[in-house]
Order: structure tokens, then C-alpha cells, then sequence
């Protein structure tokens, strides 16, 4: 059996009406919805949202996607299943869905940064002392041992400036 | 095989560290030290690193294979070994004796 596979990028005002053509279509079959960091989008931080609709059969799926600021009309009237999703999508990115259900899912409310944005920096990264710090030749106390001359490394992820534990 | 494991092959690690320094989770962590050996016919010693210890911190590592992924001298290898289960988060730091491929203790 083939599959085919459409993507349709929306406005966010057309988001609502878009899921629910797709719905009344015969996409009926709810995947999931999540967000994607766009990053800096011509100077604006925004979250692509995503929702994949198949039909039953799973022989032809839409996806549908928008890029936001920070708030969407939620959909979960036209699509009950994407409640945990949207609350999901909410703590990991950042992106408020109005008309949802506004309850934090995993995490504590107002707990830092939405860790899934990639400007977010871990606070773990920062706290914890890197294992790759050390050279062969630098041991963890500093001590120098032979021909120890290269620059201590910064951890992957990490910002230039990030806060010294 | 399963991808149930990462076996440490020793003698092919020279403790580059780029494993440590790419595990996401930074569960990898190794000592070494340096020593000049000197080959026949050459005229000025080498300097090379030996290993002191090494050890994966199963408690946190996921299994995303970025270490095995990343390790120029293949030193680091799938296995069908299995870290313990166990109620003590210590048994799960295995160093290098544990890390070694299947069949070679
Ligand atoms: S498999 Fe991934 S988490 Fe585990 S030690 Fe390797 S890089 Fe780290
Ligand atoms: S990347 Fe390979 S050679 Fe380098 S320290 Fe890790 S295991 Fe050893």
C-alpha cells in the first residue's frame, strides 16, 4: 500500500479552520501535535506547531503547521485527544494554546525556561561539572602534568558567557 | 547483537576524550597520563597517553550510541552484555574491567 503525505502551512488564523477541514475530510486519525524551534525568524523567536491527521486507513496523511510568537487557539474541541498534547507543547516551547487546558502536564508551574527551546541553557549544564573538561594532561584539581598547554574546553551547548557554578 | 551495551575495547582507546565530550548525558568520564616512548630509529620520544580509568555511568547513560558514533579509533562497540539491574545506584558505574567486549573475560 502507498502512503502519501501533504503539508500545508497555514496562518495561525486559519489554523482552527485548516485541522477542521482535514478532520471533516476523512483525516480522522489523530497522530500527534508538537512544536519545532524555528529560532530567530527575521528577528522573532517562533514555534513552528505541527499536527499530523491521517485517515483511518492510514493510507494518506496531512500535516499541518503554523508558525507562532507564543499563543494558538487551542483545537481541542474539534479534536479532544490533542489536550496532552497541547499541554505538552505549551510547557516544552512556550506557546500558550487559548481555549485549552492551561494545567502544567509534567512540570511545576513557572518552573524556568520552556527546556525545549534551544535558547533555553539547562541549568544541569551549568551546575554539573563537566567530565570533558580535563585534558590528559590536566587533572581535575588543575594540577598540571606535563606538556599541558591547550585551553580548557566549554561543553557542548553551552554559551560563552554561561553563569561559573 | 543487541544494542544492550557499550563495550570498551582498551587497547585501542587513547583517551582522546571525545566521547566524554559528546555523551549528551555525560555519563562517561576517564583518567590518563602521558609517557614518552621511544621507537627504534626515531630520533626524539613519543609522547603517549595511557589510560588510567574509564568508566560509563549506566545509571544515566541512554543508549544513543553517540559515544561508539564519535570514537575515531573504534574503541567503543555495541555488545549483548547487559549492565546489572540493581537497587544500588554505585554497581552501575562500571570501569574498565566491566566494560570489556563479551567473551573477552
Ligand atoms: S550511549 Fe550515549 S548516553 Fe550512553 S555513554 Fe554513549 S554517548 Fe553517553
Ligand atoms: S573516543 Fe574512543 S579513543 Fe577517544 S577516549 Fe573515547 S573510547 Fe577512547
Amino acid at each position: 500500500m502507498s502512503r502519501s503525505f501533504t503539508w500545508h502551512q497555514v496562518e495561525p488564523k486559519d489554523w482552527r479552520d485548516k485541522i477542521g477541514e482535514s478532520r471533516n475530510a476523512g483525516f480522522t486519525f489523530f497522530d500527534f501535535l508538537t512544536g519545532v524551534d524555528r529560532e530567530n525568524v527575521e528577528g522573532n523567536q517562533m514555534c513552528e506547531v505541527v499536527v499530523h491527521l491521517a485517515k483511518a486507513d492510514l493510507s494518506e496523511s496531512h500535516f499541518i503547521s503554523t508558525q507562532v510568537l507564543n499563543e494558538l487557539p487551542s483545537i481541542t474541541d474539534l479534536i479532544p485527544a490533542a489536550q496532552w498534547h497541547e499541554r505538552e507543547c505549551a510547557e516544552m516551547f512556550g506557546v500558550q494554546f487559548n481555549g485549552g487546558n492551561a494545567k502544567p502536564l509534567l512540570r511545576h508551574e513557572n518552573l524556568g525556561r520552556p527546556p525545549l527551546l534551544k535558547s533555553t541553557v539547562l541549568a544541569a549544564r551549568v551546575l554539573t561539572p563537566w567530565p570533558g573538561g580535563a585534558e590528559p594532561e590536566i587533572k581535575e584539581d588543575g594540577r598540571k602534568v606535563g606538556n599541558a598547554s591547550r585551553r580548557r574546553q566549554r561543553p557542548p551547548g553551552v554559551p560563552e558567557n554561561w553563569l561559573k557554578p | 547483537m543487541k544494542h544492550s551495551f557499550i563495550a570498551l575495547i582498551e587497547d585501542k582507546c587513547t583517551s582522546c576524550m571525545l566521547c566524554v565530550r559528546e555523551c549528551p548525558a555525560w555519563c562517561i568520564s576517564l583518567d590518563s597520563h602521558t609517557i614518552d616512548v621511544t621507537e627504534e630509529g626515531a630520533r626524539r620520544p613519543r609522547k603517549v597517553n595511557v589510560l588510567d580509568s574509564f568508566e560509563i555511568d549506566y545509571s544515566l547513560c541512554m543508549y544513543c550510541g553517540v559515544c561508539i558514533d564519535v570514537c575515531p579509533f573504534d574503541a567503543l562497540a555495541w555488545d549483548e552484555h547487559r549492565a546489572l539491574v540493581t537497587t544500588n545506584r554505585e554497581d552501575m558505574l562500571l570501569g574498565i574491567e566491566e566494560l570489556g567486549p563479551s567473551g573477552s573475560s
